[in-house]
Order: C-alpha cells, then structure tokens, then sequence
C-alpha cells in the first residue's frame, strides 16, 4: 500500500464516522432536538391585560381615584457604572426610592446586575437617564397608584404583587377590573425579541380591564372620613364605619372605614383586620346594631296593624322571657307603668319592642309561634336582614335565628332580636332595611357601581337583577317616619337639627360579644346610629350610618354614634343643598 | 524523473473551492444580519445588518485573489527557492505578535485572554495562518532535500533541524496565542509530510507515540484543556452545563434541521442561541439550513476535493511538489474534520474554522492561497509517475487524463 493510500483510508473513515454521526443526530435524534429547540426558543408570555382605573363622582362628573402609573427599577452594572456619577444622579431625583446600599454594592467582586431603586417616577427616570451614565438601564413596571393616600381605602382596597385585587373595589370588582389577559407565543432569539420564524405562533391579546365609577361622591366621602376621623380623636372608640345612600334608590354616596391605610403601600400594615371593609363584612365579631333595630320590630307589628303609636302596655323596666330577665338600659319613674309605643321607642325601651313581638303573635301576654313567625318574616324575608344584600362588593350574609329552631329560649332570643342582639347582621344590611323603613315601604338592593366608562362616557350598570320590593305599606313607612323625627326631636333637637328639614333616627347600644359572650356590665359596648335626612314633610332624600367601635372594648354609648350622625347630617343638607321645607 | 509538460488544472479543486466560497457567502448573508442583532441588543453594539456579509463578502474576493494568484502566478519553484525566508518571516511576525501583546500594545488584537491577532485600521491579522502555508512550503522544500541527501531518518541532518522548526512554531502557536487548534493543524502538516517523505515506518510509529503523549501531557496539565475535554466527555453522557452549552447547541443545531433542514434564512440558533455562530460553528447553522442531505452534499464536496488532492499528489512526479500538496491536503483535512468533529460532539471543542465557509479574513484567504499551490501543481501531474511521459496522447483529449472518468488500471 503506497502511503497516500494510507492518508485516502484515514481520509474516508472519517468522514464516513462523520456521516454516520450525522446521521444519527439530524434522521434518528431529530425529533428529540426539535423538542429541545421548541423549549428553548419558544418564548411564552402573557400580554398583560391593563387594569381598569377607578372613579368616584364629583357632581354629576366622574373623577379618577386610582390609577396605573408606569414606573421604573434603576438597574446598574457595578462593573461598568461610574459610582460617583451615578449616586449623585440618584440622590439628585430618587432619594427616597433607592433600595441598595450603594457603597455595598460597588465593593461586590464580580456583580453585574443589581436593582438600585425601585418605583421611580417617569420624571425622575428620564433625568437619571439623560445624564448617559454607562451600565445604567431601567426597567417598567405598572404600578397601581392611589393618589390621594388613604383615602377612602377601606372601600378601595389594593392590588397585591401578583396584580391580583384584595378587598374593597379591587377585590370586589377584581374580574371586571383586571379585564383578561392575553398570550404570546412565539419563536424567539436569545434576548426574548420575537422572530418572524416560525409557524405556529399564537397571538391572543389582551382585553383590557374595564373603568369603574363608583355611585360614591368624592366630596361626601371625604367630609364623611374627616368627621369620622375627628369623632375617633374625641371618643373613645377607635374605629368607626359610616354609610350615606340615596333613600330612594340605595345608591352607596359615601362608605368610610376608618382608620384608613395606604393601599399604595398595603405591605406595612400590620393587622390584616385593617384591610376590612366593615360596612359589608364582620369577619371577626357578629354585629348586632342594637336598638336601631326597634324600627324594625315596630314597623313590622304596625305593618301588620296589631300596633299603632299610640297602642300602651305596662312598663315595669324588665320582662321575663324563658326565665331570663330581660331589663330597659333607661329604668326611670318617668316612664315606669302604662306607657305608649311613642314613648317606648323615644326612651328606647326593650319590654315596647318585646310588646310589638307579643302584638305580632295575636298575644299580649306571651311571645309565641306566631309572633315568632311574622317577626322573622318581616327581618329576613322583607327586611332581607342575615342575607346578602347584593351590593357589589365582598360581603357577609350574617344570620338570624329561625323561628322554629330547636333551641332552649328561643323566645328569649326573639325578644332580643326585636332589641338589635342575638342576631349577625352587616351594616349595609341594616341601613337597606332601615331605607325602606322610611322611603315609602321600598327594599331596593343597594348599589355602589355607577357603571363603567367607554369611550369616555360613562355605561350605566346593568340594574336588572336589583330587588326592588315595597315591603311595607307607605302608611307604615310614614307612621315610621312620624316616630322616628319625634324620636330625635324630642331629645336631640336642642338647635341640632335645623329648621325647615325633618331629620329621624335611632340610636343603638349593643354589648360587646367577647368571646362568644356577652359582656353585661355594660361597659364595652358598640355605638350605632341610622337616621335619615329630608326636607320637612317630605320624603327621605338620604340615609345615613354610622357605627363606632374599639375591637379592644370601650364603653361607646349610641350618643356619640348620634353626635357623629348629627355633623354628617347637617353637612349633607349643606352638601346636596337640600332645600328647607314648611317654612 | 519525468519530462512533465504543463497541462490543465484539476476541475474537481477549482471548482468545489469555489462552490464552498459561494456557500459561504450565502450563509453569512443569511445568518449576519442575526449576529449583528445579538452584538448590538446584548453588548450595545452598533453593527450594520449587513455588515458581516460586507466584510465576507471582501474576504472572499481576496480570497480568490490569493487563490488565482497561486494557481497561476506564483511558481511554486520561486516559493521553494524562498523558503527558508518565508518561514522565518512566518515565525517572526508570531513573535512579534507575542512581544506586541506582552507589552500590552494595541496592535495586537487580544480576545478571551489569548492574544492571536495583528490589528491595523480596522484591519486584523492572523500571523499562525502565514506559519502554516510557510511551514508547508518550507517542510515541502526540506524534506525533498534531504531525501535527495539520503538523510531521511538520521538524526544529526534531519530530526535535529525538524524538531528546532517545528518546535519553534508550535511554542510560538500553542504557548503564545494558546491556539491548540492551529497546533492541531501543524502537527497534522507535518506527520502527513514526513509519512510521504518516506520516514522509516518504525522511527514514524515512534514519534506518533510521542506526540500522542505530549499531547495528554499537555491537556491534562493545561487547565482550561482538560475542562474542555471534560465538557465534551459530558456531552457524550447527555449530561448539561454552562461548559456544555456549546456543544449542546451546536448538536440542537445540526439536529433541528433533519433530513432537509429548516431552509436559508430561518436558522433559530443563529439568533444568538448558537456561539461562534458565523465562524467557527457555521457546520451547526449549514445543518440547521440544509439538514443531512445539505451536509452530505458539502461533505461530498469537501471529500472530493481531498482525494483529488491526494490523486494530484500521487501523480506528481517531482517530490518537493507532492510533498507540498500532501500538506495542504493535511492542512485542509484536519480543519474540516477537527471542526465538524466538534460540531457533532466526535472531539472536544478546539476553536478551528471550517475551511472556505466560515467568516474570518486571514483563514480564509490562507487555505485559498494553499488550495490555489495545490492547483497550480495539478498541472504539472504525470499519467504514470514512474514512466516517461507519452506526450503524443496529450493533444485532442478534452478531459485531462487525470480525470476520473479515465482512471488508470
């Protein structure tokens, strides 16, 4: 063999070695390549849906409460990025945003990548970036903004990191909100660019969110949460809770939860129980709105016409119901005897309430069946107390004690429940039921969407499915309303209520429930107040809600829920330019 | 020795080196406008689209001004004559390469810490590329001599001075520029040479043996080798890290594009995914394009042209000339299968081009340059090495006799 022979030989098993790898890599391994190729250069990515904004009223104008902000991550490569230069430009324009330890981070052998402030305004972003300084880049993110701080937070809520709502609107409304996100899926180069290679990419996009406008009222809001606020300073409660509606359409003009929290900064809160929204929720206590719910019990046993106003009993400051005393907190020489239903409901005595039971079960004697019956038909089916309201927020159904629920004093119960307690209900609850009390007989489902806004105008919300169902006759409603001004007037209305508007409501003082008790030495107690505000003799235009309380206990009498009612009542005369009446 | 008459060139050379240019320009113009992406997204670079084809596509064209230039107007008989000259000024622009870079000059063009080019106006320059063609030419000259001598196999005339030359380039390659690939090539040159020139079959099978053991010595004792090596044994047993990465996508490559492969301009692994994409894995992006029929084509071709060279050579009557072109037949061979080899996880990586298709200027126009000698004495081949030359059959034949199609018994 001549020696090219040998270099030909070598020449021809290599290259066949060659072609038989080949082989089996591109004919036999193919489809495992291709699986590996599709891993790895298949970018899938979610379009992100942009969140709806949320807007409250002002007037008859919507005004935007939250927002999305587009804001940036300063990134450096401490390789590459003058030191000097680039902490001058940061504590120049973000100060406060900055997140790292910048000398730490310079004296880091070998970092190339670190995230040096973080939610940089679009302003402050653009000046750090016109300085040019190498190694520098920066990063967007959508952020949710809330403007104007803490306000109104307990009914806004907040959107978590995940960019999912939590609590009030955002959670609420979180599916309309938050729209539906869209999907990319295509082949791409090493930095994730898209490439026009490749046949079955998808591109589904993202619908985005809708914006919400809330039937709230800014300006009502605002007065509402300042009042409160101020009540708390002055009181010994530490939380309070207010509701305004419109009477004759239970629209949601003002729902405060105070203390409120930075939702833009939700994160430093340290008691979840803070995120809450007590007007539809009671996740840690039952509420019981106390003797706030005496409209309720009177209206139903006038509804049923066993009682008028005027209707007496005998008052001895206490009756015994399943062996149990149950006792007037007013136990007073002037209204100890005869005493009309008027009277019992001004000093808010629990044997007139109890009295409305008896008339209810055809007995005045004794609470029965019967009386139990109509009493839970008037709570919970008409007045819808225990159930959801409907509202479109998160909310609580609470619950009621069935008539015929196989318990030992349950008459007992239902003499408490015609006194506001032994019951779980919300306030929204409550003040929808108290609404149609005083409007005329109506349950309307109360409403808190005004509708959403499209092309800059504003779709009303789709009413349909709202309840709207006369529950009382209007003589009752009426007869009510005469109670309930006499009520007020003839204690509070030293120069409180003004001229020219007739203004109702009861107070109510419940014992807190600790520990699945009650505490009776009256000395923690919770402070409620529903009234409503109209022109003299005419009809309800607005109800209000107040609630006070201090998770920890404290003696809050319905007098300082009534002073708290009182300044928002007159200030929403003011505010919505009630005009006086009977002058 | 023969009366040989100039006749014309081997086609099957001409004209697959000039098919490979072709390709090769094609490819760049397809995968270029990728490169210049990832270079200006990843580092901020600010690359033109069609920068990288701009500059093959001068490559080329000196390319084939090199390669004509050997083929018709150098003679290989002056280069003999100047041989001597021409590996020293080959060894010496790689030792001022080595003096430039330790002085830290900018002349010399450093990249991963191994310093391997000259760099002028834009310009750069690969001095190891000149030492391979000087070492062949000069080898092609020495060896013939000292056959002529006698003296193949002695010590004192011919293993002495052949171990202080190629002792000289490989410090100078693998020491100085690091360049294991080159090495590689060198040793290749000279053990194909010296095969040829006739070296005593046990004194060859000896300095196999030795070379075959300086070459573990050096792997084993050269760090970043061995974990090369590791890397590609890694490969082997399907395992996957950041050292495998090139091998891993380079097989991704090759085995995405299947039997016909995913056709010019959609290669994926171009865009970025693939390192070395447009020089020393363009074997990766061709079967991506053109799958296995694609590269059995290229293969056939680059097959065809290398016992061709090897049949020029077999046919050459004067010994210095076979001895020339069996270098550069063993110059282009190991480039082609060390690359490849690499490509498709047979060896561990080395960073060597693929002869004729990969981007980069110096290789290109050097194996050009060679392939062009190698052409050139295709003309000078003899029917029958060991007879005179039966000049009455030369006229009014339209193929060379040479051709495949009139192989002699």
């Amino acid at each position: 063999m001549s020696r090219t022979k040998i270099l030909k030989t070598i020449t021809l098993v290599a290259f066949a070695i060659i072609a038989v790898r080949l082989f089996f890599i591109q004919i036999i391994e193919h489809d495992k390549w291709v699986a590996k190729a599709s891993d790895q250069h298949t970018l899938l990515e979610t379009i992100v849906a942009k969140r709806g904004e949320i807007y409250m009223m002002n007037g008859s104008e919507p005004v935007q409460v939250v927002l999305n902000e587009t804001v940036f991550s300063v990134i450096i490569d401490p390789a590459v990025t003058d030191k000097d230069r680039i902490i001058t430009a940061l504590n120049e324009h973000a100060k406060d945003q900055i997140t790292a330890d910048l000398d730490k981070v310079f004296s880091t052998e070998g970092l190339r990548y670190y995230i040096v402030a973080k939610n940089v305004s679009h302003s402050a972003a653009t000046k750090i970036a016109d300085q040019d300084i190498p190694g520098v880049w920066f990063q967007t993110n959508n952020q949710r903004a809330y403007p104007e701080g803490e306000f109104a937070s307990g009914l806004l809520g907040f959107v978590n990191a995940d960019g999912l709502g939590q609590y009030g609107v955002e959670g609420s409304l979180n599916k309309l909100l938050s729209g539906t996100n869209g999907l990319l899926k295509t082949t791409s180069d090493i930095n994730n660019v898209a490439l026009s290679i490749g046949d079955d990419n998808v591109k589904i996009p993202a619908e985005d969110g809708k914006d919400v406008v809330l039937s709230i009222d800014r300006g009502l809001e605002e007065k509402v949460e300042e009042l409160a606020k101020a009540t708390i300073a002055n009181t010994a409660a530490t939380n309070a809770s207010v509701l305004v509606l419109k009477a004759d359409t239970n629209e949601v003009l003002a729902m405060a939860n105070l203390p409120n929290y930075n939702p833009g900064d939700y994160g430093n809160v340290k008691d979840e129980s803070a995120y809450i929204n007590y007007t539809t929720q009671n996740p840690y206590d039952p509420y019981e709105p106390a003797s706030v719910c005496k409209s309720f019990a009177f209206s139903a046993a006038i509804n049923e016409g066993v009682m008028t106003p005027e209707t007496t009993y005998f008052n001895d400051h206490y009756d015994i119901v399943d062996e149990r005393k149950i006792e007037n907190a007013w136990k007073g020489s002037n209204v100890y005897g005869q005493i009309n239903m008027k009277d019992a409901l001004n000093w808010s005595l629990n044997t007139g309430s109890m009295q409305a039971l008896r008339l209810l079960g055809g007995d005045a004697e004794n609470i029965n069946r019967e009386g139990r019956e109509k009493l839970y038909d008037y709570y919970y089916n008409r007045f819808r107390l225990g159930q959801k309201t409907g509202i479109e927020l998160i909310e609580d159904a609470g619950s009621l004690i069935e008539p015929n629920a196989n318990m030992y004093g349950l008459n007992a119960a239902y003499a408490n429940m015609t006194f506001g307690q032994n019951l779980n209900v919300t306030m929204i609850q409550t003040i929808t039921a108290f609404s149609a009390v005083v409007n005329g007989g109506f349950y309307r489902t109360p409403t808190i969407l005004k509708g959403t806004i499209e092309d800059g105008k504003i779709v009303e919300s789709n009413q349909e499915d709202r309840v709207e169902e006369q529950v009382l006759s209007s003589e009752t409603s009426a007869t009510m309303r005469d109670l309930l001004i006499n009520n007020r007037s003839s204690k509070r209305s030293q120069g409180i209520d003004r001229k020219g508007y007739s203004v109702g409501g009861k107070s109510g003082t419940a014992q807190m429930i600790i520990g699945g008790a009650y505490d009776t030495t009256m000395e923690k107690t919770v402070g409620s107040y529903a009234g409503f505000v109209a022109s003299e003799g005419g009809m309800p235009e607005y109800v209000i809600m107040v609630k006070l309380w201090n998770p920890k206990g404290a003696k809050l009498e319905g007098k300082d829920a009534g002073y708290l009612f009182d300044s928002i009542s007159n200030f929403v005369i003011d505010y919505f330019k009630i005009k006086p009446g009977g002058v | 020795m023969a009366v040989v008459r100039k006749h014309k060139s081997d086609p099957v050379i001409l004209f697959s080196t000039l098919g490979l240019l072709a390709l090769g320009l094609i490819i760049i113009y397809a995968i270029g406008p990728m490169r210049a992406n990832v270079l200006n997204s990843t580092y901020g670079a600010n690359y033109d689209q069609n920068f990288f084809f701009v500059k093959q596509l001068q490559s080329v064209a000196l390319s084939l001004v090199a390669f004509f230039v050997a083929f018709k107007v150098v003679p290989y008989k002056f280069l003999r004559k100047w041989s001597k000259l021409i590996l020293i000024i080959a060894l010496a622009l790689s030792a001022l390469l080595w003096i430039l870079s330790a002085a830290g000059s900018s002349l010399a063009r450093c990249e991963l810490g191994e310093c391997r080019w000259f760099n002028f106006g834009g310009m750069s320059f690969q001095p190891a590329e000149a030492l391979k063609i000087a070492l062949v030419i000069y080898l092609s000259d020495f060896l013939a001599r000292k056959k002529e001598e006698g003296n193949i196999g002695k010590w004192q005339e011919f293993w002495w001075p052949l171990c202080l030359v190629c002792g000289a380039s490989l410090g100078l390659v693998v020491v100085a520029q690091g360049d294991l690939g080159t090495g590689i090539t060198l040793i290749a040159i000279v053990l194909g040479m010296l095969l040829i020139a006739g070296v005593p079959a046990k004194q060859y099978l000896i300095l196999l043996a030795l070379i075959l053991v300086a070459i573990v010595g050096f792997i084993v004792f050269g760090g970043h080798r061995m974990a090369r090596i590791e890397s590609w044994l890694a490969t082997l047993t399907g395992a996957s890290s950041d050292s495998t990465y090139h091998i891993e996508n380079s097989m991704l490559a090759i085995g995405t594009g299947g039997l016909f492969g995913v056709g010019i301009g959609n290669s994926v692994q171009a865009t970025g995914y693939l390192p070395e994409s447009i020089n020393d894995s363009v074997f990766a992006i061709l079967g991506e394009t053109f799958g296995f029929v694609g590269l059995a084509i290229i293969i056939g071709v680059f097959v065809a042209m290398l016992l061709r060279m090897l049949k020029v050579a077999d046919k050459t009557p004067e010994l210095s000339e076979r001895l020339l072109v069996v270098g550069i037949f063993a110059w282009v061979f190991t480039q082609i299968a060390v690359n490849i080899m690499a490509m498709t996880s047979l060896a561990p990586v080395t960073g060597i081009t693929l002869p004729l298709l990969s981007y980069g200027g110096t290789s290109m126009v050097f194996i050009a340059f060679a392939i062009g000698l190698s052409l050139q004495i295709s003309c000078y081949t003899s029917r029958e090495v060991t007879k005179n030359e039966n000049t009455s059959s030369r006229r009014g034949v339209g193929w060379t006799h040479h051709s495949s199609r009139r192989r002699n018994p």
